[in-house]
């Protein structure tokens, strides 16, 4: 099977070339893209009967092995799919950008890493590649609207670190397997309490990667400063897919968590309060980059909780989840890109009143924000609901399982609020004076978004027939049969339940006291500007909800911040190491400095230079002499 | 006793051309960037000698042979670090020395305890390893591989330095401590595991707090130091650790830091002549003083820190898995000091060459020699070129065939 070395060589094959060739780095470019596209179609379509597994060498007893089943099938042809779409519209929306030469190369780069990572067949290959990620991760950060370096070292230290980690646990699961060539197919128990952590460990990794809590924050800051396609490429699809990909691996193909419990529970609770908490975060935000970046978080914790289940069903949501996930969040961030382009700008205070300006991004924007809020008959509904029959499902073997189902709910209804606020903000509502030129971006930057929006309403209309049938349930292997049947009983319940999440947000809230300004316009004509209504504002009685100003402020103060305390714990080390245990050794030293010195001082003492002392010393240490030789 | 007693194996011959290579881009950076006309004739014996005890004790097998070209080696750092005879570099080149020799002297009364015992300085002859006589190698070993608590003149000596000797005693004379405890204890016939327990604790502990200094300090030679403190902990580790994955790791681990930390060492001499600085908040946004330089930069620091397609991250990878092996929390010792390998490295090339505000930034700095940025370029590209094709050198210390 020559296609697997050409995914992973073409890219940067041909980027490279393009690099170099800067007058026809956009044909090269396309070659590039192109062609891992057409092999990743013959994968895909190859690994639908077959596996694909072969030696490409091996050396200290480790094999270098390339491995392809259906999920990995599945998850090339996505990584390729999404770079094409990602480089059609950078090409407009980059042109000029300072350093754009570099962005394509680490566009190519990152390709090429990521099919590497899905088609090693060998948990040490893989970490080759996977690290190669964080190099093309780190200059492509630098590639900033604005200047964005404190933002890439903030991703590199928090991705570095936990790749670091997860290194240490597949080193661990190596050794405590006894095979360093322990194949991705085969599963091993939790015999050992050594294996577990070394399962902790890797999850680490794969997390900072899918971007959950607590190692997401690299993604908010870096939200600020960085392009609309960078968002998209990197935590947008990329990093979802492969994070998903390893998560599989782990949990189900090498590990097989529902064989253990508490892990098992780790992890839901992880995808919950990554949902409920980013999900608060992205309500609260004024910038559309940023909400859409805490967003993108909030929805990973749906694919972990649904991998955490255990259940076929909420496992099959959780990667048709994903799937549509970086189908909706590309669109979204690609139209923010687009109004960005014309606008220069995405805070939402100086946005709004653009759907007429912009017809064509209105219709992907709307159709995406309100596939990711789960309205049906939109595909992330459906994924949802798959979720949410998995977490069912558990109920007899957890007690709490409820507690996720209302997690996943109340998130569901968040991500409502916050879908609806950024519609409104940027495409509704009054608009500001100096956006009345604005026109439609241009073409080679709507289609791509347009293609994602149209992706996003057929994968939603024919969820059964088209991606659950043909995609999802052949890439794991599972035969569910008519997917998340529609219970009427179970339906009823959850619009109960909905009604009284409903009523406690609203008991809760200052929404029964409506937020009065009063406008004072001292004589003079009140210019429209002036009581321009902008979509934050509308929405800042959220903000004064005693218990979501606090969790806002905590987290704007960095107190979810990882990163803060990992610098923090390291700079203690540090300052111990330097300022004491450092300082002691150097005086340990300069004491012995001193002894010589005064040692030395003392025998110059007995240098008198008179003849005397020198004859007395000599009869002394005859003396001596004759005593050790008659003794 | 004594006679020219080199013998030839794998490790030998890869750290050999590992410190040729090295002591070639010094003298092509020295050839250019040194233009003192007083006594450069000192400048270049001193680097060939440093190469030369090198290349000696990586192919040697007499201890006492081995304590000679150490001992050349310790003397040609002496000279090196005084090269410009200012006060400071005056002391810093006695404080060297007086350590260097005080350590070396205890380890010559080792190798005494071990003629003794054995009658023989051959190292493949020698067969009881007294435990006196191995605590007093290893002082000598410790303070040459510069280890906490006995690191205390590599700061000052790495501030003195001339930059195209010290990525010579940064490549080549740092490792010749290492190199003897792989040939002496590794794999030797030395049989105390408390002693090799505590060695590889001794190590991790040393990079582990070498890491942190180098957070913390400004000046960019001492973070070098530090750094190479934290580095040759792995080293250490690695030897202590042994068995095929240890030994394999420490000498590819050599490797690697010598080429990564000798490019690093050019890259701030190039800086500095350039800026005329030398604390890292009084300089940023070199980037755009020299993109090739930050490339390389980025692909040597890269290497330290041990990102794939660099050699680092295979020589890491292989030391971490020799540590495994023994107990899981040498690994887990190991991590957290690449942890803070990381921090530090993420930290120095971010003031350097970004810094908070690079968009306002005034930069002042002449233009930077080519000479240097090239040779730092060509460490990078060596660099990056053995760590994509890793399995060629992996496959001849394995193996011994090509």
């Amino acid at each position: 099977m020559n296609e697997i070395y050409y995914v992973i060589v073409a890219p940067i094959f041909f980027g490279l070339l393009g690099f170099l060739i800067n007058r026809l780095r956009t044909e090269f470019d396309l070659v590039a893209f192109i062609l891992t596209l057409w092999y990743a179609i013959r994968i895909f379509i190859a690994t639908r009967t077959q596996i694909i597994s072969y030696n490409v060498a091996s050396i200290i007893g480790i094999d270098f092995r390339f491995y392809a089943d259906s999920l990995a099938g599945f998850i090339v042809l996505f990584n390729a799919i999404f770079a094409i779409l990602i480089w059609l519209y950078s090409l407009r929306a980059m042109s000029k950008a300072p350093r754009e030469r570099a962005y394509y190369l680490y566009v190519a780069l990152t390709l090429s890493a990521a099919n590497g990572v899905v088609l090693s067949g060998n948990l040490i290959f893989l970490l080759l590649f996977w690290n190669v990620l964080v190099f093309s991760l780190y200059g492509m950060l630098q590639v900033g609207k604005v200047y964005s370096s404190p933002a890439a070292r903030k991703a590199i230290t928090i991705i570095g670190v936990s790749d670091y980690v997860m290194m240490l646990g597949i080193v661990i699961f190596l050794v405590r397997t006894g095979n360093l060539n322990f194949p991705l197919e085969n599963t091993v128990l939790f015999t050992d309490v050594w294996l577990v952590v070394s399962y902790v460990m890797i999850l680490a990794g794969v997390l900072a990667k899918l971007g959950t809590v607590p190692l997401h924050t690299w993604i908010p800051e870096a939200s600020k400063v960085l392009p609309a396609s960078t968002l998209a490429f990197i935590p947008g699809s990329l990093d979802k897919l492969l994070g998903f990909y390893l998560l599989m691996r782990i949990s189900y193909h090498i590990f097989d968590i529902t064989k253990y419990v508490p892990l098992q529970l780790t992890l839901m609770i992880i995808g919950s309060v990554t949902i409920i908490f980013m999900a608060l975060m992205a309500l609260l935000q004024k910038d559309a980059q940023r909400l859409l970046a805490f967003s993108t978080v909030s929805q990973a914790g749906y694919m972990v909780l649904g991998v955490g289940t255990g259940i076929p069903i909420a496992i099959a949501g959780a990667l048709f989840h994903m799937l549509n996930n970086v189908f909706y969040k590309s669109a979204l961030f690609l139209s923010t890109g687009s109004v960005d382009y014309r606008t220069k700008t995405t805070d939402l205070d100086s946005l709004g009143g653009l759907g007429v300006k912009m017809p064509y991004t209105l219709f992907t924007f709307v159709v995406a924000a309100l596939a990711l809020s789960g309205v049906p008959p939109l595909n992330g509904f459906y994924s949802k609901w798959m979720i949410y029959q998995g977490i069912i499902e558990m109920s007899g073997k957890i007690d709490i399982w409820f507690v996720f189902l209302i997690c996943a709910m109340f998130g569901s209804i968040l991500t409502l609020a916050y879908s609806l606020k950024l519609i409104h903000s940027i495409f509704l509502g009054e608009r500001p004076k100096e956006l009345s030129k604005v026109r439609e971006a241009r073409f080679e930057m709507v289609v791509p978004a347009l293609v994602l929006a149209l992706g996003c309403i057929a994968f939603g209309i024919f969820a059964q027939a088209l991606p659950l049938r043909h995609l999802i349930l052949p890439s794991l292997g599972y035969d569910i049969g008519e997917a998340g049947f529609w219970s009427p009983t179970l339906a009823t319940v959850l619009i109960i339940v909905g009604i009284i999440v409903g009523v406690i947000v609203y008991l809760m809230g200052t929404a029964m006291k409506p937020r009065r300004t009063r406008v004072f316009v001292g004589g003079e004509i009140m210019e429209e500007e002036a009581a321009r209504m902008t979509g934050p504002n509308f929405y800042s009685s959220v903000n004064s909800v005693e218990m979501l100003k606090k969790t806002y402020d905590f987290g704007e103060g960095g107190a979810f911040d990882f990163y803060n305390y990992l610098r923090g714990a390291a700079g203690g080390i540090a300052i111990v190491s330097r300022d004491v245990i450092d300082r002691i050794i150097t005086s340990i030293y300069r004491i012995i400095g001193r002894i010589a010195t005064i040692v030395g001082k003392l025998t110059s003492l007995l240098h008198t230079g008179e003849l005397y002392t020198y004859v007395g010393w000599i009869f002394l240490g005859g003396i001596v002499i004759l005593l050790i030789l008659v003794f | 006793m004594i006679g020219l007693d080199f013998f030839v194996d794998q490790y030998g011959i890869f750290l050999s051309v590992i410190f040729i290579f090295i002591g070639l881009m010094s003298l092509i950076y020295g050839l250019a960037t040194n233009r003192e006309k007083g006594h450069r004739l000192e400048f270049y014996i001193m680097l060939f000698l440093i190469v030369g005890s090198g290349v000696g004790v990586a192919l040697s097998y007499n201890l006492l042979l081995m304590y000679i070209l150490w001992e050349i080696s310790t003397f040609a750092v002496w000279r090196a670090v005084a090269y410009y005879r200012g006060d400071g570099e005056i002391s810093a080149s006695t404080l060297t020395f007086l350590v260097n020799f005080a350590a070396a002297t205890l380890m010559l009364i080792g190798f005494s305890i071990l003629y003794l015992d054995n009658g023989t300085f051959n190292l493949t002859e020698i067969i009881v390893i007294n435990d006196t006589a191995a605590i007093l190698i290893l002082i000598g070993i410790l303070t040459k591989s510069v280890t906490i608590p006995l690191h205390i003149w590599l700061a000052p000596a790495y501030n003195a330095i001339p930059s195209a000797i010290g990525a010579s005693l940064a490549g080549i004379a740092e490792n010749l401590g290492a190199i003897l405890f792989l040939r002496l204890f590794t794999m030797g016939n030395y049989g105390a595991p408390g002693f090799f327990n505590t060695v590889a604790w001794i190590a991790i502990i040393s990079s582990i707090i070498g890491g942190g200094v180098a957070l913390r300090v400004n000046k960019l030679r001492s973070l070098l130091a530090f750094s190479t403190i934290s580095q040759l902990g792995f080293v250490i580790l690695a030897f202590a650790v042994g068995g095929t994955y240890g030994i394999l790791g420490g000498v590819l681990y050599i490797a690697a830091h010598a080429l990564a930390k000798s490019g690093l060492f050019y890259g701030v001499g190039v800086i500095e002549d350039a800026t005329g600085e030398d604390d890292m908040r009084n300089v940023a946004c070199l980037l755009r003083l020299s993109p090739v330089l930050a490339v390389s930069m980025a692909m040597l620091v890269g290497s330290i820190i041990g990102f794939f397609p660099m050699l680092g991250f295979f020589s890491k990878l292989t030391v971490v898995i020799g540590a495994v092996e023994k107990t899981a929390y040498f690994g887990i010792g190991a991590i957290v000091a690449a942890i803070f390998t990381l921090l530090y490295n993420a930290r120095f090339y971010h003031e350097l060459f970004f810094g908070e505000r690079c968009d306002v930034y005034k930069l002042r700095a002449k233009r930077p020699s080519y000479t240097g940025v090239a040779v730092a370029f060509i460490l990078a590209i060596v660099s990056l070129l053995l760590g994509i094709f890793f399995y060629q050198p992996v496959y001849y210390l394995t193996t011994g065939g090509l």
